[in-house]
């Protein structure tokens, strides 16, 4: 089977201003976000990239989705690069984070016909779209209600549906449930695994164990912008070994760090 | 092209749907400037038509009267005639700010013919007081007529020669022009730049701050387009607000600089569509600028704070309208953006010769100055360091 997204031993540097020399309490000027990752996710699976803050996971996820570009190595999405074919994987992917705002001004309703028209959808099909992810989000309700005016569940709710607008094939989701309530967080699980079911390729990062044990086909435990592990859960995971104590294990074999 | 449509209506909308925005940015400015400015006219004139002018004078004459009663003044005049020995205690008045001032004429000033001992003319008044200033300007002006016509009365014919004066006959036209041109232009300049600082940064430092331009540049859109059709659409909606800001400007101006009789109507509909074109041009370079400064910026805030100092630099360029006298005739400042502009709007109030060449000057090298910074704000935007960086 071919993979959606293939990563190819993708490296990524950063320049390091002196502001961030001191928060990061290093001499040098530079700092490898990504080094030679490489992984593979498939139609109808969830992947999740599991690591701790700075481990690269955002840096590799915004690779994927075309905002940055690997300094060496390159990343193929249904065979297009994102070097070389960005506009295609453009058309192919969405892009989600938790930290997402949108604008307090507008309605449900108008952000989701003006991302609908940017992906060059037709009214008809943005009307489709709109009234199944509205009715699936219970957004359909407030969908001419201000974004500011919108409790934050519901806020969180339109922004995937926004996201989602294009019925992409690749959806990458940067820590899907950070500062949501448990019922909000629940119904983004629930659609993930929905939307893995319709045969989308989903890739997720996260620092919480209990969410990548709940949703995720496969993972890649990733440590200081490499991948460590990766593999189904089954195994990575022992019959005496949970996926917390693996990953701790592997994080002080790698950074050399108690914890 | 529909994507840079499909941005201009949003960014137009932020706006114009926002009830609150629209009354601060369109409407706002020009009723603030109108009422302000015509309450600051109208504050010069009640103070000068509300002044006072109390004078005291020892051994008043009827010439002298004759005189001081010819010349005009919108003060309000109470002479009296007073004893010599009073004079002491009218002084103490004018120190105390009660009195505006004292005339001690000879009483022989009529009757001298011409001998050793001049007759004496003494005057006291506080130069710490306007009115008291005004007054003095207002009498020393008259003592001078009453000095030429005792010395006439004495020596005949006291000029050694006729003076006729001729000139240039008056042009209404050319003396609104010259005023309109020392104030506008800065001003204009002034409210085009507040205008795109109050649109401008929100919509690309805003997208920054909130998370929202990953959301847009993830689109198959081009970042030219995007670039684009946020610049034109803050350019619009700018221009919006600097000309609710020129009408208040122009409605008010009559009043402000007290010539009632000052008549915008001098001008065309060529004139002002002129002014319109410049304006626009004007404010593409401005939106253009403040949007690289919103894309470098992390947060609006920081936008906001790095936008001051290009702000001032603005003003203080819009200064020369006032400092200069009338439109550079030197073609090659008219390749510099803003200078361009208030050197430009100088030249259509005041009907120069070569507004025309001045006009197109002006805005092609503004369209230029467009592209290079539309082309800079594409890289950007593309810039993963800048779009991204925390």
């Amino acid at each position: 089977m071919n993979a959606t997204v293939r990563v190819e031993d993708i490296s990524k540097t950063f320049h390091l201003s002196r502001k961030q020399q001191k928060i990061e309490q290093t001499n040098i000027s530079t700092k490898k976000a990504v080094d030679h990752l490489s992984f593979e996710a498939y139609q109808g699976e969830i992947y999740g990239l599991l690591g701790p803050n700075g481990a690269g996971k955002t840096t590799t996820l915004r690779c994927i989705s075309t905002l940055m570009r690997p300094d060496e190595g390159n990343i193929f999405i249904n065979e297009n690069s994102v070097l070389k074919n960005e506009n295609e994987v453009r058309k192919t992917i969405a892009f989600l984070t938790s930290d997402l705002k949108l604008e307090n001004f507008f309605t449900p309703n108008y952000l989701f016909i003006y991302f609908a028209k940017l992906h060059g959808m037709n009214d008809v099909y943005t009307k489709q779209r709109k009234d199944l992810l509205f009715s699936k989000f219970g957004i359909d309700k407030f969908a001419e209600v201000k974004i500011g005016d919108l409790s934050s569940g519901m806020r969180q709710k339109v922004q995937i549906a926004i996201s989602l607008v294009h019925d992409p094939e690749v959806i990458i989701f940067d820590e899907p449930t950070n500062g949501l309530d448990v019922l909000t967080a629940k119904v983004v699980t629930d659609y993930l695994i929905d939307l893995k079911k319709q045969g989308k390729t989903i890739i997720v990062s996260t620092h919480i164990f209990s969410l990548v044990e709940k949703i995720c086909d496969r993972v890649g435990i990733i440590i200081n912008g490499k991948l460590v592990k990766s593999g189904t859960l089954d195994s990575i995971i022992d019959k005496d070994i949970d996926l917390e104590t693996v990953f701790f294990n592997l994080f002080m074999l790698e950074s050399g760090e108690s914890v | 092209m529909r994507n840079i449509l499909t941005i201009f209506k949003k960014e137009w909308d932020r706006v114009i749907r926002d009830k609150r925005l629209v009354f601060s940015i369109m409407l706002l400015p020009g009723l603030m400037i109108f009422l302000v400015y015509s309450f600051i006219g109208n504050a010069i004139e009640n103070s000068q038509s509300d002044a006072q002018y109390q004078v005291a004078i020892v051994n008043p004459t009827d010439s002298f009267q004759t005189i001081y009663e010819l010349i005009p003044t919108s003060a309000t005049l109470t002479v009296v005639s007073i004893q010599v020995n009073e004079t002491d205690s009218y002084q103490q008045m004018i120190d105390d700010g009660d009195w505006q001032l004292v005339i001690v004429l000879d009483e022989a000033i009529e009757t001298y013919t011409g001998g050793v001992d001049k007759p004496s003319v003494e005057v006291y008044f506080n130069q710490n007081k306007a009115d008291s200033s005004g007054a003095f300007s207002l009498f020393s002006n008259a003592l001078l007529q009453y000095e030429t016509l005792l010395s006439y009365d004495i020596y005949g014919d006291t000029s050694s020669f006729s003076t006729v004066y001729e000139g240039t006959p008056l042009n209404e036209s050319e003396i609104t022009g010259s005023l309109l041109a020392s104030l506008l232009p800065m001003l204009v300049v002034m409210f085009l730049f507040t205008g795109s600082m109050a649109v401008g940064p929100e919509s690309i430092a805003g997208e920054k701050e909130r998370g929202t331009i990953a959301t847009l540049l993830i689109t198959p859109t081009k970042r030219s387009e995007i670039a684009l059709g946020k610049i034109l659409s803050l350019s619009v909606l700018s221009l919006l607000s600097a000309i609710s800001s020129f009408i208040g400007i122009v409605l008010s101006l009559p009043k402000l600089l007290m010539a009632q009789s000052m008549d915008i109507g001098i001008y065309g509909f060529t004139d002002y569509l002129m002014l319109l074109s410049l304006m626009f041009s004007t404010v593409l370079v401005i939106v253009g600028l403040i949007s690289i400064i919103s894309a470098y910026a992390k947060t609006l805030k920081e936008a906001t704070t790095l936008i001051m100092p290009l702000y001032i630099i603005t003003i203080m360029i819009g200064l020369s309208s006032i400092l200069g006298n009338g439109a550079n005739s030197n073609y090659f400042l008219y390749l510099v953006p803003i200078f361009n502009t208030v050197q430009t709007m100088t030249a259509i109030l005041t009907f120069n010769q070569n507004t025309v060449i001045y006009l197109v000057l002006t805005i092609s090298s503004n369209l230029v100055l467009l592209f290079i910074l539309t082309f800079i704000l594409n890289r950007m935007f593309n810039s993963e360091k800048i779009m991204f960086s925390k």
